[in-house]
């Protein structure tokens, strides 16, 4: 075949995903930071630009940095908790025990929970009176008011709803480690430690490597739980108000929603930095063959 | 082995046992206290000290989830949508990925990696731009809006093309001699190939649409234009605190996929993990 | 139908081009597609319309069944128009409506709040009933207490008065009866209020004297009144939040969760106080008119409680009458029916479906006794008799949907003891005036 009518056939392949890209996401990118300078009235009817004043007045905005460290705080937190118990979960899993399947079963179902669904019963289970965790405990904690466990109970919901994939995603890492190399240990007469360290670590840094920057890009967008589990009359909300949570109360519930957009680029280039950061220095940590 | 290489090794399983499998239970509770509490009475399920069990179950909080509500509207929206939200990508994707990964041709690098840096945007930055399209559209609050907007996925380019990447030239050579165009190749030789991550990306596109909350939550506002997602979101600002209502609303949105998954658990296991190879 | 159609066609069209390019490997396939997606594309040709289909948005699902008898009865007078009534919970309400305002997506009828209603009048989005008023197709006068001045605008009007409602004060008997206690009465007065909660209060066994819940209209509102305090000055331009007297209220309303004869904020969110009352947990709270039928439904207090007025305070007996109204969308496909609907909705025989379902004071003039004597067993007469105490929801200004969806956020900060009342009394004056300033 000529290369000509293989360009058109290529063009046309491409074109039902390139044209979807550009309409549903590079344009609203586009409108998204135009929005940003502009201020709407009358539900956004009509717009003047108003250069850089909603940045302005973001980045005078106290409540922005706090929000901006919440969403921080919680991907600190969030993304090494899962990564350590899923790699955790997944070497327990990848031996010859018994009820291997039930056990994947069982740690992946949150993963097809509806994170809406399971927010209500987060609710109930942290419940001051009634609530089962603080009946175990024997304790009587207020933990969805308190500024200092709220965010603990959103990052215990987050790893429980996200343990299930990145264990998998992990387990089939593990299980793609030529067994040759733990042949070859084994003659050498290496420790079971060692092994882990030396071997299946350097090994798993790939799938480790794609699998924080999945949860990473995701974590920076936590928005269901606050909004579900905490509620915007919590005590404990400036605490854990996310950027995303910020966005969404701007734009659709006190009607401004230029200031949510100057929001959410913000937020949009912290993730590119991140990504930017994490694939730079993913030569420094990642193995590949 | 020695004596006692074994009967360590036989601790080590014990230990490992016990942790999995009290890890197990925690992971369990949820579900657990979510059914029970949709069988209490609203005091029972506020009671203190707490309850665990409903004296008499009662079924008012599923009668009053369904009556107050639109679940089977919730229902077929989210089915259908999630079924748009499938099909379409996997038929795009499969076929820009194929072109990615095997027809030369001139700015592919560049558009590949303009289509998926868009993975790299978060995704409310497309709601209030895409919110005022709809609108233009004259599509707010219409089940279209649901998915008109996710007929592609980057995530879904990416992968496939990866897997396309993996398979021997030599089918394809000998489809282009017996005179078959690109397409036909694509859709004759090479999708039967990568059949299993094809399944992969069916069960995570249908989990992402089921699961979706802020999307619906924004665009839709009738009753009978929402998803289950939107729908028990919903529930909670009608019903307040009164809990057994919300888990029993709750119960009824999770069950349909736990049931998939249960009927298709290996599918979905094998080809999640499946998917984690390639990418 | 039609639009699921469009769905299956596109569908059809997405596999019938797949179809072509992959008939078959021979050289540029000449097959002709045989399967055509006919059993979708011919349709589309709706019989004349005839037969419409009005929607009807309300908040309140306790008031659901009330509306839908309205709509049946609408309905057997003009068999050619159907109406959908749609409950979008409060919650989330005005969030859907300004979301629909600007897409052309109202309901063709829905109810409105007089804080709400300035914005979507001044942007045009209501449809005004001006000349219907005026040709006499309406009387405006037909309604209680100037109700019909609150949906009008520059002298545009828009709104059909719907109905009206007061708060009271809902006391559980039984309580009051074990503690040997007399029931609340008109001598009340908040000290009084303070100091009965007080002696009914049993933590330990999670009964409380009152619900001194973070509440606006049925919540501090009448206590900044009572005390003289203000919410919004009355030229609607200047917070009262930072009034000394309004300060003094809300301390003194949150005193009463510091003596233990309120559960806690959080005991409040975990539990709503109106679910607690049902439950037989909360002596005292106030509560709206319009949730009457609500807690009486709940079996554990039934014939155990009642109502009485709010207790007076330092300067007079505070209460907030705010009247619903029912408006038409100005972007509405079908306008005239949504007109005779709305007249309807304004309607005596409107009005008495209300009154007599209890569902809520109908704003009819001479219709409210039906709704007095709707639950006999119920002092309900006290909310009629507080109008006279009453000053209107705080409403009118374009400023009113943005603070008023940042001040609870606010105010949580105080009531889950983060800051000092006084302190989120001030931020919240300060967010007002603000909030005012920009809407200029």
């Amino acid at each position: 075949m000529n290369s000509r009518s293989r360009y058109v056939w290529a063009y046309f392949m491409i074109a039902p995903t390139l044209i979807g890209t550009l309409v549903f996401w590079g344009w609203p990118v586009l409108q998204s930071i135009m929005l940003g300078f502009q201020q709407s009235e009358n539900f956004g009817l009509v717009n003047h630009w108003v250069g850089f004043d909603n940045y302005v007045k973001l980045f005078r905005d106290e409540e922005f940095w706090q929000n901006l460290r919440n969403t921080l705080y919680y991907v600190v937190l969030f993304v090494p908790i899962t990564l350590i118990l899923s790699t955790i979960f997944a070497v327990l899993l990848n031996t010859k025990i018994k009820g291997l399947s039930i056990y994947r079963v069982i740690f992946f179902l949150p993963q097809v929970t509806m994170p809406a669904a399971a927010a209500m019963v987060w609710v109930v289970l942290f419940a001051q009176d009634f609530g089962l965790v603080n009946h175990l405990l024997g304790t009587r904690v207020a933990w969805l008011s308190n500024s200092n466990y709220a965010m603990f109970v959103l990052v215990i919901v987050g790893v429980w709803g996200a343990i299930g994939l990145n264990m998998l995603l992990i387990l089939a890492g593990l299980q793609g480690i030529p067994k040759s190399l733990y042949e070859a240990a084994d003659i050498d007469g290496a420790k079971r430690f060692n092994k882990f360290r030396y071997i299946t670590i350097p090994m798993l840094t790939p799938t480790l490597f794609f699998t924080s920057i999945i949860l990473l890009i995701g974590a920076t967008q936590i928005f269901d739980s606050i909004f579900l589990i905490i509620g915007k009359t919590n005590v404990a909300l400036p605490s854990v108000r996310s950027l995303v949570y910020a966005y969404y109360q701007n734009s659709f519930v006190y009607f401004n929603p230029n200031y949510g957009a100057a929001i959410i680029n913000v937020l949009l280039l912290i993730n590119l930095v991140l990504t930017g950061i994490q694939f730079a220095f993913q030569k420094k940590w990642v193995v590949y063959d | 082995m020695t004596e006692m290489q074994i009967s360590s090794a036989r601790k080590i399983n014990w230990i490992v046992h016990i942790i999995l499998l009290i890890s197990a239970v925690i992971m369990l509770v949820p579900f657990v206290w979510m059914v029970l509490t949709s069988l209490k009475t609203t005091t029972e399920a506020t009671q203190i000290p707490i309850h665990f069990f409903p004296d008499a179950p009662s079924l008012r909080g599923y009668i009053e989830a369904i009556k107050q509500s639109a679940f089977p509207h919730y229902y077929m929206n989210t089915v259908f949508t999630a079924i748009m939200k499938t099909i379409f990508p996997v038929v795009f994707s499969s076929m820009a990925a194929y072109a990615f990964a095997r027809l030369r041709f001139p700015g592919s690098t560049i558009l590949f990696v303009l289509i998926i840096s868009v993975m790299m945007v978060p995704n409310p930055v497309f709601y209030t731009p895409q919110y005022m399209m709809m609108s233009d559209l004259g599509l707010v609050n219409t089940v279209t809006a649901l998915w008109i907007t996710s007929l592609i996925s980057p995530f879904a380019t990416f992968l496939l093309r990866q897997f396309f990447m993996t398979i021997s030239k030599e089918l394809e050579e000998a489809a282009v001699l017996d005179g078959c165009n690109p397409f036909q190749i694509y859709w004759h030789i090479m999708l039967p190939l990568v059949r299993s991550a094809l399944v992969a990306i069916v069960i995570i596109q249908l989990q992402w649409s089921w699961n979706e909350l802020q999307w619906p939550l924004i665009i839709n506002s009738s009753p009978e234009k929402m998803t289950l997602s939107s729908g028990i979101a919903t529930l909670v600002s009608m019903f307040g605190t009164d809990y057994p209502v919300l888990m029993a609303g709750a119960f009824m949105a999770v069950v349909p996929m736990i049931i998939l998954f249960f009927i298709f658990q290996k599918q979905f296991i094998e080809g999640i993990a499946f998917s984690a190879h390639k990418g | 139908m039609a639009k699921r159609n469009k769905f299956s066609f596109m569908l059809a069209t997405v596999f019938t081009v797949i179809a072509l390019f992959s008939a078959a490997c021979s050289n540029n396939s000449t097959n002709a597609p045989d399967n055509s997606p006919n059993n979708t594309a011919g349709e589309a040709t709706d019989a004349p319309k005839k037969n419409v289909t009005l929607t009807y948005s309300i908040w309140d699902k306790i008031q659901q069944p009330a509306m839908e008898a309205i709509a049946k009865e609408f309905t057997a007078e003009n068999p050619n128009i159907k109406i959908k009534v749609e409950v979008i919970p409060w919650g989330d309400y005005w969030t859907k409506m300004s979301a629909a305002a600007p897409s052309g997506t109202l309901p063709d009828v829905f109810w409105m709040h007089g804080g709400q209603f300035v914005k979507y009048a001044s942007g045009n989005f209501l449809e005004p009933i001006t000349g219907k008023v005026q040709a006499g197709e309406i009387d405006l006068n037909n309604y209680a207490a100037d109700l019909a001045t609150i949906y009008t605008l520059n002298g545009e009007n828009y709104g059909v008065p719907k109905d009206f409602d007061t708060i009271g004060l809902a006391y559980n008997k039984e309580l009051f009866d074990q503690a040997n206690i007399p029931y609340p009465d008109d001598t009340w007065d908040y000290a009084k209020l303070a100091e009965t909660a007080k002696q009914l209060s049993q933590p330990d066994k999670g009964i409380y004297g009152f619900g001194a819940k973070l509440d606006t209209q049925t919540g501090y509102w009448n206590d900044i009144l009572a005390n003289g305090g203000s919410i919004l000055s009355s030229d609607l331009s200047k917070s009262g939040y930072d009034d000394p007297a309004s300060i003094e209220a809300l301390k003194a309303r949150y005193q009463m969760i510091l003596d233990g004869a309120s559960p806690t904020h959080q005991q409040m969110t975990d539990t709503e106080a109106t679910e607690m009352f049902k439950s037989g947990r909360l002596a005292m709270i106030f509560d709206g008119s319009w949730r009457i039928s609500d807690i009486d439904s709940s079996e554990i207090i039934k014939g155990k409680w009642d109502w009485a007025k709010l207790p007076s305070g330092k300067v007079k007996r505070g209460n907030i009458i705010n009247g619903l109204g029912n408006v038409m969308s100005a972007g509405g496909k079908n306008k005239e029916e949504a007109w005779l609907f709305l007249k309807f909705l304004g309607s005596q025989k409107a009005a008495e479906i209300t009154a007599e379902m209890g569902a809520a004071i109908p704003a009819f003039n001479g219709t409210q006794d039906a709704w007095l004597t709707s639950r006999p067993h119920l002092n309900l007469k006290i909310f009629t008799e507080q109008v006279a105490d009453a000053i209107p929801y705080p409403s009118g200004s374009e400023s009113y949907p943005v603070w008023f969806a940042k001040e609870p956020e606010i105010m949580s900060q105080a009531w889950g003891g983060a800051i000092a009342v006084e302190e989120a009394a001030k931020k919240v004056a300060e967010m007002m005036n603000q909030a005012i300033t920009e809407a200029k």
